[in-house]
Formats: structure tokens, sequence, C-alpha cells
């Protein structure tokens, strides 16, 4: 790799996929120094000079302070790009404000569209994400975005850990049902849905299972899990159909909010996030959590973007 | 007023939303503003707003990011639900102050360091950037690059054995100016990001702005073309704010801006509420202002005086080196060198002082600090756009008094007063503070009390403002005589 034409930059906090991203291509990652003041306003300045290089800038969004993290992205774009960087390619594995992406309520704002836009303003050529919660969000931008998958590593998460042969795959929400079918259809397992039916007045609304768990392992596969809620009625009718035992893969763990105790109270053996969202600590608060480790996904795309060759091989097989 | 008008405030400054909304007669329009419980801002608009004049008001305080994206985010919602004009009334402009790197008289930029006496990387001779505590000498050779790649092994091998943080200094100074602090604490917890008054730097990044690096100079980033992009990018047609930092900002926008001022108000105060004003002196509290200050005193028939702070080098006998910058504190090092220094042997020094980098920049530059004009026996007004962390107005304060001021009054448009700012003026000799309530002020009173701080308010100018541009008025009148 022509490593003096490339230069990857990550912010102070939330590093850690960065860090691993540096490490599987044997590139540092470019000295940066970040200020903050009080207020929150930040000052960024960029230690080696990225005159004509391609920058990289590696960065996880996922709850807590978003909106610092947003602005300080835009920040480190505008700064590459005023230094005068060829290119600019933004890794965001998690991308912020993607579930507001129509306006479902009347003058709701459609958030994922003004984040496109401030993305290509502050001076972004190229998009690299994950598994974005509409693949139409692509749409939004007039710059190329490349949407990564995590089903090759959740495929070998599911072969190396789990007794698959006896697993069912199953989607919480009918929205879900693309999804989790074709994982399935990957791991030649079968299939089953959780439908909740629309409320009728004077009545909560009831989930209803479609298809046969009886005596499986179920996987419940979904691409966010910020409050759990949906999860943990999954899992607890899972468990009333007398299936065996529930886990839950999700690519973004946000897990905001109530999220942990909700875990943690429920019926589901383990869940297990990609890092797509940092959310490291939480594993100490709660034991049922388990990791995917994506950086290697992110790192062979970064390697072959520089290098102009195809990620197609990226989008079926997991990288070694 | 018509019915066409719609006014939304954001959470920034509530108060002062509902002051421009009874100066207009009208109520602020519906808008739930929050966040989902990730952290990411949650913004439901309750009232319609197809086909008519929308102001959001929002200021650039309090926590600024949050409330820079909601204010964003509210402008694109207006804009995608047909609103046929969007005017973002932002009073305090966040972002607006630009770093700048100071520089010498022969304009290359000064980057200085200060390193504390303690610190691993002054004990050793700094003929290269040292690494984490580990050395790395290179000798100089006549024409060798060795700055270069003694840098990059050096950033090299820090990399694989980070240094260990260090616990954070005491706050360095008030300046934007990128310099290297004492120390500093890196955040690294992938959480919450607590914000910590100095920045986050080890022995890395001393080395990597070390001026030696002469081939390479900083980088900083000046966020104002962004923002003003960003809120153009967001939808909004119309930017009103008042006394921008920097008066060259609304070209960074393609929309039009209109850059209210407070200098009426502050005219008027000066007038009504300072006894004996007409024997006042109007203070400048650094070079910068001055333009600012003698408008004022100019309008008021007052006489004028600022402070003046100069920075002069105490040195510079050696052989003029075009390559480093006047008076910095490093070592000479010519790239031509014929005699290496062995090692172990303090490299060349310009001066006279200890063979240590580390010795204190004190000792190479003499700052003084004078008063340009006639203040004994008088009452002084400081005028200055905005206070932060008051260093600037408090040390104005002390020296004034100790030139023989009777009273000192401190006027500014924007009170930011970030971290211990109040504190401080507390303790200061500034007999009374006047700010204008474009950023909350309810803390200021809190601490200083009634009677050290007065309130300037700009509402009615705000209110005015969107009534005349609502009407398509000319708003001139309001630059000079307020409202």
């Amino acid at each position: 790799m022509a490593d003096h034409s490339i230069k990857m930059l990550a912010p102070d906090v939330n590093r850690a996929v960065a860090e691993s991203v540096s490490q599987r291509l044997g590139i540092p990652l470019t000295k940066t120094h970040m200020k903050r003041d009080e207020t929150g306003e930040v000052l960024f300045t960029i230690g080696e000079s990225v005159r004509d290089q391609d920058i990289y800038i590696i960065v996880q969004i996922g709850s807590g302070e978003v909106n610092d993290r947003v602005l300080e992205l835009l920040i480190m774009i505008n700064a590459a790009k005023t230094a005068s960087a060829r290119r600019i390619t933004v890794v965001i594995p998690s991308f912020p404000y993607a579930r507001q992406d129509r306006r479902d309520k009347s003058r709701a704002p459609i958030t994922a569209k003004l984040m496109a836009d401030m993305l290509t303003t502050a001076g972004c050529d190229h998009v690299v994400t994950m598994d974005l919660h509409a693949s139409q969000i692509q749409g939004f931008f007039d710059v190329p975005v490349d949407n990564l998958y995590a089903e090759p590593s959740v495929v070998r998460y599911i072969k190396e850990n789990c007794d698959y042969k006896n697993a069912i795959i199953v989607s919480p929400d009918a929205g879900g049902a693309k999804r989790a079918a074709g994982l399935a259809e990957d791991l030649d397992l079968n299939f089953a849905l959780i439908h909740k039916e629309r409320a009728k007045a004077n009545e909560v609304s009831r989930m209803l299972l479609v298809g046969d768990v009886t005596d499986k392992t179920c996987i419940i596969v979904d691409d966010m899990a910020d409050t759990c809620g949906t999860l943990v009625k999954a899992a607890s009718i899972l468990m009333g159909h007398r299936a065996r035992n529930v886990i839950a893969i999700v690519t973004h763990g946000v897990l905001s909010g109530n999220a942990i105790a909700n875990i943690n109270n429920s019926q589901l053996e383990k869940l297990v996030c990609t890092n797509t969202v940092p959310f490291q600590a939480k594993m100490k608060l709660c034991p049922k959590l388990d990791v995917i480790d994506i950086s290697y996904v992110l790192a062979e795309s970064i390697r072959r973007l520089h290098n102009g060759e195809s990620i197609s091989y990226l989008f079926k097989s997991h990288v070694l | 007023m018509s019915n066409n008008l719609v006014i939304f405030g954001g959470d920034s400054h509530p108060k002062l939303v509902a002051q421009i909304c009874a100066q207009l007669d009208v109520q602020p329009s519906k808008v739930e503003l929050g966040k989902f419980s990730n952290g990411e801002t949650s913004i439901a608009v309750k009232s319609s707003v197809r086909e008519k004049d929308v102001y959001v008001i929002q200021s650039g305080c309090g926590h600024v990011n949050d409330t820079f994206m909601q204010l964003l985010i509210l402008i694109s919602a207006c804009k995608s639900a047909s609103a046929s004009r969007v005017t973002a009334v932002i009073p305090y402009f966040c972002y607006s102050r630009q770093p700048d790197i100071p520089y010498t008289a022969k304009g290359a930029p000064i980057i200085s360091q200060r390193k504390s006496s303690g610190s691993a990387s002054a004990s050793t001779p700094a003929a290269t950037p040292t690494a984490g505590g580990k050395t790395v000498t290179t000798t100089q050779r006549p024409g060798a690059d060795s700055p270069f790649k003694s840098l990059d092994s050096a950033i090299r091998s820090t990399i694989q054995s980070p240094t260990p943080v260090r616990p954070p200094p005491t706050t360095v100074g008030s300046s934007r100016i990128p310099m290297i602090p004492e120390g500093g604490k890196l955040n690294r917890s992938g959480g919450q990001q607590t914000p910590q008054p100095p920045s986050s730097t080890s022995a890395e990044a001393e080395e990597l702005f070390n001026a030696q690096n002469a081939g390479y100079k900083l980088w900083v980033v000046q966020a104002g073309t962004l923002i003003a992009n960003l809120l153009t990018a967001a939808g909004a047609d119309h930017v009103i704010t008042m006394d921008l930092h920097d008066r060259q900002f609304p070209g960074f926008f393609d929309v039009p801006v209109d850059n209210l001022y407070c200098k009426p108000l502050v005219q008027n105060y000066i007038h009504h509420c300072i006894p004996g004003y007409r024997d006042a002196v109007v203070v400048s509290p650094d070079a910068g202002g001055a333009k600012r200050a003698t408008a004022v005193a100019d309008a008021l028939e007052l006489s004028f005086a600022m402070i003046h702070k100069e920075r002069r080098s105490q040195l510079l006998k050696g052989p003029p080196d075009a390559t480093l910058t006047s008076g910095a504190d490093i070592p000479s090092k010519p790239l031509l060198q014929h005699n290496p220094p062995p090692a172990g042997a303090p490299a060349l020094h310009r001066s006279g002082s200890s063979s240590s980098v580390s010795s204190a920049s004190s000792s190479k530059f003499v700052q003084t600090t004078m008063i340009v004009g006639d203040v004994r026996g008088k009452t002084c007004i400081l005028v200055d756009d905005l206070v932060d962390t008051s260093y600037t107005i408090t040390r104005a304060a002390v020296l004034l008094k100790d030139q023989g001021a009777t009273a000192v009054y401190a006027i500014a448009t924007h009170g930011v007063f970030s971290g211990d700012a109040l504190e401080r003026i507390k303790r200061s000799p500034i007999d009374k503070i006047v700010v204008s309530n474009t950023i909350p002020q309810e803390r200021t009173l809190a601490v200083l009390g009634k009677h050290r701080v007065d309130i300037l308010d700009v509402s009615r100018v705000f209110g005015e403002a969107i009534r005349r541009i609502h009407n398509g008025e000319s708003i001139s009148m309001l630059f000079e005589y307020g409202w």
C-alpha cells in the first residue's frame, strides 16, 4: 500500500475502531489536536501536511453527545478540505439521524437529508457507512456512498458461536423481514417473523409470531437496538412459544435510555452488537452483551478504495 | 401585524424569544424541542408554516453544538414544510471567533512553546524532538533533511509506546491561539466527553507543533466559512445577528446577513446611567477593539484611551536566521553546520539562558502593557464586543486603577462568561459590568448581584428589525438610533 499518499484521521474520543483499522493497515493515525472550550466549541488542528493526500476520517457516532460529535466531524472534514486534501472520505459506520429519513408526520424534518447536505457542504467527497437504516439514504447524497454490510461478519459469528444447525432466524418486526430472510438463506435455516397487530380501541396491540420456534435457538436479527423495548418483547414471545433460548444480533448497538436494565431483566440470553457504535463501557454493566468486530471490514474497504479496487467482495464474504 | 409572520424559538434563550415576541405582539409558534434517548435532537413543528415568513431565534450560547444543530434542524424542517422564507436570528453567533496565529515582525507565524520545567522532553538537548522520554538524536549533516526524518520516526515511535497522560494544569490563558499548554489529559473514554478547560496534549503534540519542523506550519481550522455554509445548506435565506466579532463574516455567506449594532444602546446607557459621563474616558482593552471604542467615544464626544500590549523579545543577538521566527523559544539550529554538536551537549542557543529548552518563555519575551492616553482621576469606560474568560477586562481594570482611574465600567455586547469568569470579575476592581441579554444572564446577576451588573435589553432592536424586514422596510435607522 502506497502509504505516503493516504492519511487517516480520527477524533480524540471514540477512537477504538479507528485505532484497530490503523493497526490492521499498518498505517498510524495522523497526529491531530482537538481543543474544546467550556461552551463546547471545537478548535481542531491537523499536525501534518495533508496536501494532495487521500484522507479517511473514521468516526463512530452513536449515542450520548451526538451533536458534538457531528460538528467535530464537520470541522475535521473542513480542516482537511481547506488544507488541500485531494479526496476526503468519511468512514462513518453508524450514520447519525438515519432514522429521521422521511416526513412521517406533518412538518417533521428529514434530518438524514440535512446530514447528507452538511457532510457535502463541509467538503466530503465519499462516504463509507454500514447497514444504513434505509439504503435509500444513499440517494440523499450527490457524492458516492458505499453502504457496507455487517451480514458476512454476523454469519461468521453465528457459525462460530452458536449451535446454529438447530437455530431459526427471527425478525422482530415486519420491516426487517427482508434482512432476516437474507441471513436465513445464507445459513440455510428457517425463518420466523413477529408481527405487531394494530391496536383497536381499548386494546393493547399484540405481537404475533408467524412461524414455528419450538425447541429451537432463536436468533433475532435487526439493524439497530436503541432502548431495546422491541427486542425484549420479542424475546418473551419467543420463550412463550417454547423456544429453547433467544439471542439477538444487531448491527448498531445504540443502547440508550433504559436499554441495559431492559436487557438484564429480559429473557434474552445474549445481545450481540457490532462495534459500529462504541459501547464498551456498557459491557461492564450488562453481562449479556457481546461484540462483533467489524473494523477489519472497514480496513479492507479503505485499502480497496485507496487502491481503486472493487469492494463487492466485502458484501458477500467476510474478511479474514 | 400580518398573520404571515411565524416566529420559532430554540431553547437556548427562551426569555429573549418571549421578549422579542412581546415587542412584535405575536405569540411564539409551537414547536416541540427535545432529544431522543440516544442524544439526537428531536424537533416537531406544531403549527403550519406553509407560505409563511418564518423567523427562527436561537442564540449560540449554552451547549454550542447542541443549540447549533437544533437551529439547523429547525430551519430545515420549516424549509421542507414549504415556508416561503426562513430567517435565522442568531443574537450571539457561535464559532465566530477565529483563532489567529500571532505573527512576528517579519510576517512568519510564531508558534510559541511553553514547556514546564519538569517535562521529560526538556531535559535532553533539544537538537531533535524527543519522543515520550526516548531521545532520538541525529547529528546534523550539511544539507540533511533530518528534521523531517527524525520527526517522522519520532512520531512512529510514539505510536508504538504512547506517552502516559499527564494531569491537566491550570488554565492557560484565554487565548484561542493554538499554543501548547503545559500538559493535558487526553479523554479517551468512549462515552461522554466532558469539556476540559485545557486541551489534550502530550509530548507528541508538543513535538508535533514544534517550530523546528521548519517545513510544515500549523494548519488551523477556521470554522467560520463552514458554519456559514451549513446554515445555507440547511435552508436559511437570511441571517440576523448582532455585533459579529469579525466584520468580514457576512462575506462568507451567500445569503444576506444583517449585523445589528448594540452601539446605540451602549451610548444611551452611558448618557443616562453613568454619572459625570462627560468627563469620562472610553478605553479600548486592546488594539483590536480600538475602532469600536473610538466610534463610541466620537458619538458621545468623550476622550479616548487604549491599552496596548507589546511583546518584545530581549535577544536576537546571534546571526540572523531567515528560517527561524524571531524570538521564538527554540534553540537555533542552522541548516548548515559543519561541526555536529557532541551528543549530550546543549545545542546552540540564542541567549545566555540555561541549556534546557525548558526555560520559561518569559525569559525570552518581555510583555509590557501600557495605556495610551490619560486616565488619571477619570471614570473609565471599557468597551468590548464580548467578555469570555474576562482576562482582558479584569487585567485592563487593574491597570486602569493602578494608573489612577477613579471608577471603571466595563461594557460588552455579549457576556459569554465561560469557566470562572464571573468569580474573576467579582474579585476584580471593575465597578460595574454592563452586558446585553443576547446571552442569558441569570447566573451573572446571581453571582455579581444587581448592583454590579446592568443588562441592556436588545429585544427591542431585534423586534423592530424583524418587523421591518417582514414589511420590507429599511432597517438603517436602527444602526444610528437604536430602539
